[in-house]
């Protein structure tokens, strides 16, 4: 491999810095390329996270249902690891050769660390053989630990490589600044480049994304599985995972804002004109559209909930509930999708009369799109909760007054983001800022500890009944397949700002796109390409998916035992 | 089977159709390329500034900040009753021209932060030729004011190249000249730094710094100003430039450092 690595490099060095791609261009090919890799890694990568998390709940609370949904994870993820490796290597062969320069240069500085990556994606690969064929074999005593450390190794494996990956794109991005035009590649310490200004912010915010984004694809998986599933025990298994599925991507993604928020602030201590461009610049329409998807995925998130409540006996009491939430969940979407600080031109300041209109300015500023958008969370938050206790009574003789505490809680969180999101019209910016910690400080304090009472209250609870599972209308998984392509949109969305940002640089202020595609495209085109490979993702899993169904019987167990809720 | 795949089908096609048509019907903005200017000597002032105009409001990104009023001034339209910058440039400085102050503004543009604003721009000399810098300064005169941007300003070594030459090794700050306070307003430090009454108070009072740092460690904030940061002054880490290293001459470098040294 370090001999390919190296031809390669020999190549680039001798040829000229670019070479265009027939028909499609470089741009768009290296694009499609890129993104579609960067789909199945994504995949790859969160699906062991929570498969081991299922497997140790399936060994440690002594539960074979979730043991088996660990295996079907994993299942999915052998099929889907060849596809990763496939695209990678398409993506690096086209970089090779129509960007060689370019090639070259990254080579110089990060050759060795492409060598260590290509190394442990051997290890990994064969890690995960073990893992998944080994299965059966290691099934009880400390041979099952052993095969549940296999899975932990698994994602030490893949989380080292994705690390890897990120500091050759994060270094594109942020390259350290003493780093010019004139510096010599080979002149750079590898360590230098690697630790730059974006490369752990942006290692948090895909470790969490990826999570979010296997758990989006496991629930549409599972919802294709429970549409087509011929009996009843088959369909109640693909509810519960389709729920489980839904469940894991949501729970991720109401942490995803924070670890966005810090890659955010690492942008612009970088290089203010950096982060401006993203947020303010030509930019700046894409976080509209980004809080519209965010707005599907909440709807569609909380819709599957309440829709789902319908299986559960005792839900009825919550019922009138719904219609609330709904309500700040759309008034929430409404304010955070209010633009504010957009580029305009004379004509339209004159029609709004002046750089912001009038009415909506107010609401496109950050105290209320912050105000917003907490607020939606708690409401995803309690209907998770609500979803939860559907079916219990709690016997515990403080349950009264444990329901009254909870329900203080949530008005004292929601009052703190009232607040701080009303005073904040009144402070100067950098006040402003800080008050978004304490916005945010209050939502996950409110989470933490009504769960903590949720799950003490919950000791001994009489039943009202048991879920029943696959007792879904089709529907509902229509809003699992809506989910799924939101988050794969909003995926391809947040890789374009990402990538957008360093405008016609290959490496920002170092070195600089001569090719005929340097110009960033508008969003318009940006959403074409994004449709385009969302599409070609999709269309390949859903083959990859199928080809697996043929080759297995799903390991669904038939529902002679109520499969528990989530933490249960 | 069939029709469950077809909804399916469905649903995946119209959620994307949506999104794409969605993003296709907002305002589409295209983040350009900045060209190679090609202004020889004979360029007239129509000229350049019609090639001000384009980077202003295409490849400069200037927009995204000015004329918003909010993160930076009102560059085209009246700022605060005084007219558009092209009428007020050369009021802005006692016994600077419009001309010398927009150049200095846009290749040291923390020399002169306009009170109530934070800091923020980018050194354009980083990001554009002296070409295009020189367009960019007789579009800002055009605006209220009279463009005399010549030929003569070019600096006949800027050809077509469409990056900066600032951070190669050049003739040094203030056209190299070794007296320290025409280093020091050449470079732009008063706009941070305050030195004998003169100056801004968003870095540390040099006034004194003899007494408090030693040559060694003046010389090193000069060159790495991140390594050591002065008391008080943490939340301003990162502000000051680190391109002094290539600007400076040898020379001018330790004309500086002593000057300050001896500032007890």
């Amino acid at each position: 491999m370090a001999d390919g690595m190296l031809l390669l490099q020999a190549a680039a060095d001798t040829a000229g810095a670019y070479r265009d791609f027939p028909l499609i261009g470089s741009r768009q090919a290296i694009w499609i390329a890129a993104e579609i890799h960067l789909m199945f890694a994504a995949f790859v990568l969160g699906v062991p996270i929570f498969a081991v998390v299922a497997e140790a709940i399936g060994i440690f609370g002594k539960d074979q249902r979730y043991d088996r949904l660990a295996k079907e994870f994993t299942r999915l993820l052998l099929i889907a690891y060849s596809a990763t490796a496939i695209w990678g290597a398409v993506f690096v062969f086209l970089l090779s050769t129509l960007y060689p320069r370019f090639w070259a240069y990254m080579t110089a500085i990060f050759g060795p660390s492409m060598w260590v990556y290509v190394s442990i994606f051997f290890f990994e690969s064969f890690t995960l053989y073990l893992y998944y064929y080994g299965w059966d074999r290691w099934k009880y005593g400390r041979a099952k630990i052993g095969h549940w450390c296999l899975g932990i190794l698994l994602n030490i494996w893949g989380t080292i490589v994705m690390f890897i990956a990120d500091s050759w794109l994060t270094y594109m991005m942020t390259p350290p600044r003493d780093i010019t035009p004139e510096t010599s590649p080979t002149s750079i310490k590898i360590w230098h480049a690697i630790l730059n200004h974006t490369w752990m912010p942006i290692n948090i915010h895909r470790l969490i994304g990826n999570i979010v984004f296997g758990g989006a694809i496991v629930g549409a998986y599972a919802s294709y599985r429970f549409l087509a599933a011929r009996t009843d025990d088959e369909r109640a298994h693909y509810d519960w995972m389709g729920y489980v599925g839904n469940f894991i991507a949501m729970s991720a993604l109401i942490v995803l804002p924070f670890a966005g928020y810090w890659l955010g602030r690492e942008i612009y201590q970088y290089d203010q004109s950096m982060g401006i461009t993203m947020m303010g610049g030509f930019m700046s329409w894409l976080w509209v559209i980004q809080a519209f998807l965010i707005a599907v995925l909440f709807l569609a998130g909380n819709y599957y909930l309440w829709v789902g409540m319908g299986r559960i006996p005792g839900a009825e009491r919550y019922r009138p509930y719904t219609k609330w939430l709904l309500l700040v969940l759309v008034l929430g979407a409404l304010v955070w999708g209010t633009p504010h600080t957009m580029i305009a031109d004379s004509r339209e300041l004159a029609a709004m009369g002046g750089s912001h209109h009038p009415l909506l300015g107010a609401l496109g500023v950050m105290s209320a799109k912050n105000t917003a958008v907490n607020l939606m969370i708690l409401s995803t938050f309690l209907s998770f909760l609500l979803y939860r206790r559907a079916n219990i009574r709690q016997v515990v003789p403080w349950a009264k007054t444990g329901t009254r505490i909870q329900a203080g809680m949530f008005v004292i969180a929601a009052a703190i983001v009232l607040f701080f999101g009303i005073r904040g019209y009144f402070v100067e910016a950098i006040v402003r800022i800080g008050y978004s910690v304490y916005q945010v400080g209050a939502v996950l304090a409110c989470i933490i500890f009504v769960t903590v009472i949720d799950v003490l209250m919950a000791r001994g609870a009489q039943s009202l009944g048991a879920i029943q599972w696959g007792k879904m209308p089709p529907r509902s998984q229509y809003a699992l397949f809506i989910l799924a392509v939101t988050f794969t949109w909003l995926m391809g969305l947040m890789g374009f700002a990402r990538s957008g940002i360093r405008q016609h640089w290959h490496v920002w202020q170092v070195m600089q796109d001569t090719t005929p595609y340097a110009a960033t495209p508008a969003l318009g085109y940006a959403a074409i390409m994004i449709s385009t490979c969302v599409l070609i993702f999709l269309s390949l899993v859903g083959f990859i998916f199928w080809l697996g169904g043929l080759a297995e019987k799903s390991t669904f167990v038939p529902s002679t035992v109520e499969a528990p809720h989530v933490g249960q | 089977m069939w029709a469950n795949n077809l909804r399916i089908l469905g649903v995946v096609l119209g959620t994307l159709a949506l999104y794409t048509l969605i993003a296709n019907k907002i305002p589409q903005v295209q983040s350009e390329v900045p060209h190679a200017l090609t202004l020889g000597a004979n360029v007239t002032p129509e000229q350049l500034v019609s090639a001000g105009d384009q980077l202003y409001h295409g490849a400069g990104g200037c927009t995204a900040c000015h004329g918003l009023g909010t993160r930076a001034p009102n560059l085209l339209t009246d700022e605060k009753g005084q007219g558009p910058i092209g009428a007020r440039c050369g009021k802005r400085e006692p016994g600077k021209d419009c001309k010398a102050y927009l150049y200095e503004s846009l290749t040291n543009p923390r020399a002169y932060v306009v009170p109530g604003y934070e800091p923020i721009m980018p050194d354009m000399g980083r990001i554009l030729s002296p070409q295009q810098i020189w367009a960019l300064v007789a579009f800002l005169e055009s605006n209220g004011g009279t463009v005399d941007v010549t030929g003569s300003d070019i600096p006949p070594s800027s050809t077509t190249s469409t990056t900066s030459t600032s951070s190669t090794p050049s003739a040094g700050i203030a056209g190299g000249s070794t007296d320290p306070m025409t280093i020091i307003r050449g470079a732009g430090c008063t706009g941070c730094h305050k030195i004998g009454g003169e100056g801004g108070a968003i870095g540390p009072d040099l006034t004194h710094v003899g007494s408090r740092l030693s040559a060694n460690l003046i010389r090193e904030s000069i060159l790495n100003p991140d390594a050591k940061v002065a008391k008080g002054y943490e939340k301003f880490k990162g502000i000051m430039p680190k391109m002094f290293g290539n600007q400076l001459t040898a020379a001018q470098l330790e004309a500086l450092v002593q000057f300050l040294a001896s500032h007890k």
